[in-house]
């Protein structure tokens, strides 16, 4: 809640309804958890420039441990303005508070000073005037402590502790002893994952691509080791050759399915090698694993040798035309629910598997239905949706011999403006065969009426 | 020609998959010709009542189209689908019990059948078989033994839906049929009425998917065809299966059965053996004559009587009477105060028979029962009967063991789509994303008439020219109404002689234990069954409970009954003049309170007008103000006339009792019978338009027909249209005059506790809450100012209830405030309490002992030790530690002999702003002060003044008010004008705020807790009022209050709230 919203009078846990009726053009939003908690983690990770050892304080809070850092930045207040700036940068609202003890920095963060750096020993004294739920306290405790009319910290202090124990539970005592140095807080810190690289350096610098590909699969093997001990495999991967002169030349694969064969990935970066300009020599050479995920290795069972095969064979061959054609260019078709014909049909990643749902065999769709429809005149048909007897496609006049039809199939009235849906927009569909066994599938555009003449089109071709 | 039936039609009782409302497709069926069209919903008759009144009207209009009554069952052991026909009574019967065996052996809203189930009870039914979608050997061998079985009246239904392969599919079938004895016989499958109803039928398929319509793919139909279709478009589509459409009719031909013949029989449980309802009737009236009559049945009683009597024989009605007088007889057995009311209670039999306590013979009563019965003529009497609202679950239970689960049951309530609910839903099937959609649904307050206007969803930063916007708000304004569920009425019981479920089908309700029938009250009321109320009414449980403390006379007797309350006391009439109703049932409101004064009451029926002119009917109808005038004396009472030849005084015996200004539904119906010439079956129409006007809006079908038959008998057309115009309001909010008078007695009966008892009255409110107006905090106040000394809840005095405890020396007691005004402490733990303190136990140690430590905390929080001498915190602090200690000696005894003493602790002093503040905050009230006592300088430097002070200023001054906020309420008939009700140390101030001042300030009038008031002074007589001109917000006066001592440091930002204000949106 910030001063804004405070202005406008709403209020924490008011209802949303009293809120919406407050500030009527206020955009409710769903609270997310989740999302919070990861947003938290991120900032916890970015915060390990600071400090290896930061801890987060869900819901909306972070301790950074900063013993013995403080100094790379010249001193606490300077880290503190440094860490400042850079949360600013990203525009996060912020309260920050530096002390002895995490308890005392918390109870400053949260209800003292912004900004403010306990001199050593000095939180005492920082936090006496602050009220008791300064202390984490669990809400219930500090509202029954305030009700007693022990409103500060320092009034707690002053209490004999016995009677204060017995009253607020030992927990109350320990979090003041905490505060004030007295007692000690284990924070879990929180390391960020170690990233999945492997690196290789060389004493003497390589430079002809026969090397490089050597080296290329020797750090795929190595990284590799790692992925299959974790049970894990990737679907990119990401070589950087490091030249002497500091400059580092990329180059990146994909694969369809999340793989780990060291030699399978050189050979998708072999033929790319020539293209790059060893300059004098390369002395390192690093690999990056990137979208990794959980695998498990492929045990190849009798009944699924078939499809294990398929796979396995057209696997490479897949990744080998996406790589030279690029990505986005080799799909597969599927069926997708729809009574519209263009849209039965989607095109996927080429190894997904084939939806156990094929296309209904009660709604026939030709072999090679056209990207657009092509118009035929000449049309005779019995009106008002009888099946056409001829008509004249490509300068071709066609009779039918055999037909069926019609399947009326009505317009997406949800694609357009709703004033301008009607029942009368409908494509009849017919299957027709021509004396010659040409099966056709053609269309009138729109339910039949008096003295407007229809308009016919040919969709696709069965077989 | 060519004669068509569509015996499978679907409406939107089928719900989320049909799309037409039932008399929509009965319309559609008469216009387009067809023979008849019958309904079939998915396991249920939930619509077939509505349906036949759709045929009927269409019928008295000369069409001759038949309304089918049917069902579509589908099963849950792969059985293909059936359509059934009952052909007479007896068939029709056995479905109702089919149907009632699958739902009461599923859950709410389910029903479970199998094909065992339609074997037993297929006798007289004529079935269809649905086709499935795919057709294989086992449907055809399933066919022909279905055909055996049934013994030949089983017939294939066959639709051609325009999919690619129908002709091939209807051969097929075709062949199927004949091969298994089953002939085929065409149908549409109907879904809706009109092929321009398939976008709300896409929506309806997304809703009940939960998908959103992209994604909803072959979920959805691929074209409009499943609508009704003319007879020759039927005969071309199945040109090639000669005798589909033709046995459509022969099918249709042979269905015998009507709603009509849903003959009603009464229950007779309530009449002895060898003895006629009617005879039994006449022997309680006459016993109940002399109950009622101490001093002997005058001529005047016993005319009546005799009258009616003769009415009730005349119509067949005694065993209604004898079970209204059951129930009621039982209810009054148990001491549970009960009162009826509707236009058969204003009876002399029902006030024999106990059922009401007004008596009709009275002087100025003038409550013919005849003029009520004869209005409803072919109808059965109407009584709903209110009970104390926490022991009607006992009557309604009752009623179930007397009468039998398979004889009684509650009536349903259909839940239809509002305003709220269609906007998200179609929103959600529209993939509109949820903050739209949410938005949208937020633009609606209360009503929402024709859609939403195009201003209120800009308001909400959406633009509503936007084509996704348009078609939610579109479908969903043509999706209200639709009906959504079935639920359980509130009370209303239907009774039979049969087996209920051979009447209407039976089902689960929500609630354990509860069956209710699929039929609301408006098909009950078409279909002329016999339904009984048993509503629960929170007054009736105060007034009881205000009986039991109110003192006995000096002869012994105590007040039992409404009727024992001594009549027209002047002084009851005196103190509602002066608006002082506080607590008084339904005179109580702000609008009731401005009237009185105004009003005067000064005999019973002027108590009945009260009840009945501050309501949206007289206001819409413009009555208020010249009934007034005329009361005034200001106005002449004079009677509209027609023109010669028609009598000149026609409508003075209709409007004598109101001076000649219609207020009641019952004089518009009148008006309209006499002064307007409606036909009986026209007025019926009316009255049924009235009673459901929010859900139809045929109303509007009458107001030609009223308006331009009054003119023509010479009424000036401005009356006429005001009549017609009040008959609009009744119809949004119906209230009749035997209502009224009902709802009077009551308001007689609470003015009376409240004038003679206060004490008692306040006592039997405060524990009778939630209820009425006001909160505790104003119950309090009121009857302090009435004299009547009120004490805070304590350990030492309290039960769970508020009682009353005597004072030296005075007549009235004073209200010692229950351990139930307590915010979290639980009853068990305070009655608990209660048995120690019987049993001597009276130290907070020994209370430790028994009590949960959450109880002892609560009562030492809201200042209840401080009968035993303990402030708050010290209570607090001794409570806290003697818990802590009482669970050292149990689970450590060593430890507790060590920490046994010790040191005392100084606590700061609580200061007594701080005090109220933790009154409001434990008990919602305080008796040590009002919190704006505290900050009197800081109004006083705003200039304004105590709201005591307006009694002593002119109208028209300018002036300001500050208070605590304590109501605010936004009318629907007030055109947006907010009221607001502010409280201060000395009373409470009236704010009306217009609606512009209300747009210009709502933050603030919305969300403040303290609020200062300025603007002008309005008097008339003794209503006062503040017409706000600005505002100035003192909520953060509240957080001062909760400063330790004056100085001390405080957190600052957010402002407390000492209560929450009452908000009506």
């Amino acid at each position: 809640m910030d001063a804004v919203a405070h202005g406008l009078g709403l209020r924490v846990g008011q209802k949303a309804t009293d809120a919406m009726a407050l500030v009527p053009e206020l955009v409710p939003a769903e609270a997310e958890p989740e999302a919070d908690a990861q947003a938290l983690s991120a900032l916890v990770d970015w915060c390990v420039r600071f400090s290896p050892a930061v801890a987060a304080d869900p819901p909306d809070g972070l301790m950074l441990d900063i013993a013995g850092v403080s100094h790379l930045w010249g001193g606490e207040a300077e880290l503190m303005a440094d860490f400042r700036a850079r949360l600013a940068a990203n525009g996060l609202p912020f309260r920050l508070a530096l002390a002895d003890t995490p308890g005392a920095a918390w109870a400053l963060a949260h209800y003292g000073v912004d900004g403010v750096i306990a001199p050593l020993g000095g939180q005492g004294e920082l936090i006496a005037p602050l009220p008791p739920a300064a202390l984490r306290l669990e809400p219930e405790t500090a509202a029954q402590i305030a009700r007693l009319g022990l409103t500060r910290i320092g009034q707690l202090m002053e209490l004999p502790r016995a009677p204060l124990a017995k009253r607020f539970g030992a927990q109350t005592l320990e979090r003041l002893d905490q505060a004030l140095g007295r007692g000690r807080e284990a924070l879990t810190f929180r390391r960020p994952p170690s990233p999945w690289i492997a690196r290789l350096a060389f004493a003497e610098p390589i430079s002809t691509p026969d090397d490089m590909a050597r080296v290329s699969q020797d750090v795929a093997v190595r990284l590799c080791a790692r992925l299959e001990r974790e049970g894990k495999g990737a679907r990119r991967f990401e070589i950087a050759f490091h030249r002497l002169d500091g400059k580092a030349l990329t180059l990146a694969i994909g694969l369809s399915l999340a793989g780990r064969d060291p030699a399978r990935i050189a050979k998708l970066f072999q033929p790319r090698l020539e293209t790059l300009d060893p300059g004098f020599g390369i002395e390192v050479v690093t690999l990056v694993a990137d979208r990794v995920e959980t695998t498990t290795a492929r045990q190849v069972r009798l009944d699924s040798l078939a499809d294990a095969a398929v796979e396995d064979g057209l696997a490479p061959l897949v990744d080998r035309l996406i790589n030279r054609l690029g990505e986005g260019r080799v799909w597969k078709s599927g069926p997708r629910e729809s009574h519209v014909p263009e849209q039965s049909a989607v095109s996927g990643p080429p190894l997904k598997a084939v939806a156990p749902r094929a296309w209904d065999p009660e709604r026939p769709r030709p072999l090679r239905l056209f990207r657009r429809p092509e118009p035929v005149d000449s049309v005779m048909a019995p009106v008002p949706d009888d099946p056409p007897v001829q008509f004249r496609w490509r300068n071709r006049l066609i009779r039918v011999r055999r037909a069926e039809g019609p399947e009326r199939i009505a317009e997406e009235w949800w694609t357009g403006p709703i004033e301008a849906a009607a029942s009368s927009h409908v494509r009849d569909y017919y299957r027709v065969e021509d004396e010659a066994g040409t099966r056709f599938w053609l269309f009138r555009a729109g339910l039949y009426e008096t003295g407007v003449p229809a308009r016919w089109w040919l969709h696709g071709l069965f077989g | 020609m060519t004669r068509y039936a569509e015996l499978q039609a679907a409406s939107n009782f089928s719900f989320l998959r049909g799309a037409s409302h039932p008399w929509e497709l009965v319309m559609t069926a008469q216009a387009l010709g067809l023979e008849a069209v019958g309904i079939c919903d998915r396991n249920s008759l939930a619509g077939v009542v509505r349906a036949w009144s759709e045929m009927n009207k269409q019928r008295e209009g000369g069409a001759r189209i038949r309304a089918l009554t049917g069902c579509r069952l589908d099963f849950a052991d792969g059985t293909p689908s059936l359509l059934c026909y009952p052909t007479d009574r007896e068939a029709y019967g056995r479905l109702t019990r089919l149907l009632s065996a699958g739902q009461l052996r599923a859950e709410k809203g389910e029903c479970e059948l199998f094909w065992e189930d339609y074997l037993q009870w297929s006798e007289g039914q004529l079935t269809l078989a649905v086709a499935p979608d795919r057709l294989d050997e086992a449907f055809e061998t399933r066919l022909g033994r279905m055909a055996g079985a049934l013994g030949g009246d089983l017939w294939l239904a066959a639709a051609r839906g325009y999919g690619a392969r129908d002709l091939q599919r209807l051969s097929r079938l075709a062949a199927i049929a004949q091969r298994a004895g089953a002939p085929m016989v065409a149908t549409n499958d109907v879904l809706y009425h009109g092929p321009e109803r398939r976008l709300l039928q896409d929506v309806l398929t997304c809703i009940r998917e939960g998908c959103a319509i992209p994604d909803a793919g072959l979920r959805l139909e691929a074209n409009a065809e499943r609508h009704l279709k003319t007879p020759e478009e039927m005969a071309r589509l199945f040109h090639r299966f000669p005798g589909a459409v033709e046995r459509s009719v022969e099918i249709a031909e042979r269905i015998g059965f009507d709603l009509s013949q849903l003959k009603y029989e009464y229950p007779d449980e309530p009449v002895p053996p060898g003895k006629s309802a009617m005879q039994h009737l006449r022997d309680l009236t006459w016993a109940g004559a002399a109950w009622r009559y101490p001093d002997g049945v005058r001529d005047k009683e016993r005319k009546t009587l005799e009258h009616e009597l003769a009415l009730i024989e005349k119509l067949d009605f005694p065993n209604y009477f004898l079970t209204v007088h059951d129930i009621v007889r039982w209810a009054r057995d148990q001491e549970i105060l009960c009162q009826g009311r509707g236009s058969a209670a204003n009876s002399c039999v029902c006030f024999c028979l106990g059922i009401t306590s007004v008596d009709p013979t009275k002087k100025d009563q003038d409550l013919l029962f005849s003029r009520f019965i004869s209005e409803n003529r072919g109808e059965p009497p109407d009584i709903d009967v209110d009970f104390e609202h926490e022991r009607r679950e006992e009557v309604m239970q009752y009623v179930y063991r007397r009468y039998g689960r398979h004889k009684a049951a509650i009536v349903a309530t259909v839940i239809h789509y509002r305003p709220r609910m269609a906007i998200r839903q179609v929103g959600q099937a529209l993939g509109l994303t949820e903050d739209v959609t949410a938005a949208l649904s937020g633009t609606v307050w209360g009503s929402w008439g024709d859609g939403v206007p195009d201003e209120h969803i800009r308001q909400t930063g959406i633009d509503p020219t936007n084509p996704e916007i348009r078609r939610a708000v579109t479908l969903a304004t043509e999706l209200l109404g639709f009906p959504r569920h079935l639920s359980q009425h509130v009370g209303g019981y239907v009774l039979t002689k049969r087996r209920l479920d051979e009447t209407v089908p039976i089902g689960n309700a929500a609630m354990a234990d509860r069956t209710f029938i699929e039929w609301d009250k408006d098909d009950i009321d078409a279909l002329g069954l016999m339904k009984v109320d048993i509503l629960a009414l929170g007054m009736l449980t105060a007034l009881k409970r205000a009986f039991e403390m109110v003192p006995p006379r000096p002869d012994g007797r105590r007040l039992k009954d409404i009727a024992d309350i001594p009549q027209e006391v002047p002084g009851v009439y005196d103190m509602l003049c002066k608006a002082d109703s506080v607590g008084v049932f339904q005179v109580e409101s702000r609008a009731q309170m401005s009237m009185l004064p105004r009003l005067k009451p000064r005999k019973f029926y002027d108590l009945v007008i009260e009840v009945a002119i501050v309501r949206p009917g007289p206001i819409q109808g413009d009555m208020v103000h010249p009934y007034l005038k005329r009361r005034d004396g200001t106005e002449p009472v004079s009677y509209p006339s027609p023109a010669p030849p028609w009598p000149a005084d026609e409508l003075r015996a209709i409007l004598e009792k109101t001076m000649g200004v219609p207020l009641f539904q019952e004089q518009a119906m009148r008006i309209a019978i006499e002064g307007a010439e409606f036909t009986p079956d026209q007025a019926d129409g009316l009255r049924r338009a009235m009673a459901t006007f929010r859900n139809y809006g045929h109303l509007e079908d009458y107001e030609e027909l009223f308006v331009s038959g009054m003119t023509r008998k010479g009424y000036d057309l401005g009356f006429a249209q005001a009549c017609f115009n009040q008959i609009k309001g009744f119809g949004s909010y119906g209230f009749p005059e035997s209502h009224a008078i009902s709802f009077a007695l009551l308001v007689y009966a609470s003015a009376w506790v409240k004038w003679r008892w206060p004490d008692a009255f306040c006592a039997a409110l405060l524990n009778s809450q939630p209820m009425g107006f006001y909160q505790p905090a104003q119950l309090v106040r009121d009857a302090r100012e009435h004299g009547v000394e009120v004490r805070p809840p304590d350990v030492a005095a309290s039960g769970w209830d508020c009682g009353l405890e005597p004072v030296e020396g005075k007549r009235l007691r004073a209200v010692r405030l229950g351990l139930g005004q307590i915010k979290g402490l639980k009853r068990e733990d305070a009655e608990l309490l209660v048995r120690l303190r019987e049993e001597g136990v009276l130290t907070v140690e020994d209370l430790a002992r028994h009590l949960p430590r959450r109880a002892l905390e609560l009562l030492a929080e809201a200042d209840a030790f401080a009968g035993i001498g303990l402030d708050r915190r010290q209570a607090l602090w001794a409570v806290k530690g003697l818990v802590g200690e009482t669970r050292v000696e149990t689970e450590a005894p060593l430890l507790a002999a060590m920490g046994r003493r010790e040191a005392q602790v100084e606590l700061p002093q609580m200061s007594l702003p701080l005090q109220v503040t933790e009154d409001y905050r434990t008990t919602r009230l305080s008796l040590k002060a009002h919190p704006c006592s505290f900050f009197r300088a800081e109004l006083e430097a705003l200039a304004c003044v105590p709201a005591a002070a307006f009694r002593t200023l002119r109208d028209g001054r300018r002036t300001s008010v500050g208070g605590l906020v304590l109501v605010r309420q936004r009318p629907g008939t007030a055109k947006g004008v907010v009221f607001m009700t502010l409280e201060d140390e000395t009373g409470v101030a009236n704010i009306v705020v217009w609606r512009d001042v209300f747009e210009a300030h709502r933050r603030l009038v919305m969300s403040a807790s303290v609020l200062a008031v300025h603007g002008q002074l309005q008097r008339e007589g003794e209503v006062i009022h503040l017409v706000a001109k600005s505002f100035t917000d003192l909520s953060h006066l509240t957080a001062g209050l909760k400063a330790e001592a004056p100085g001390a440091p405080t957190r600052t930002g957010r402002a407390g709230r000492l209560q929450a204000s009452r908000d009506f949106h």
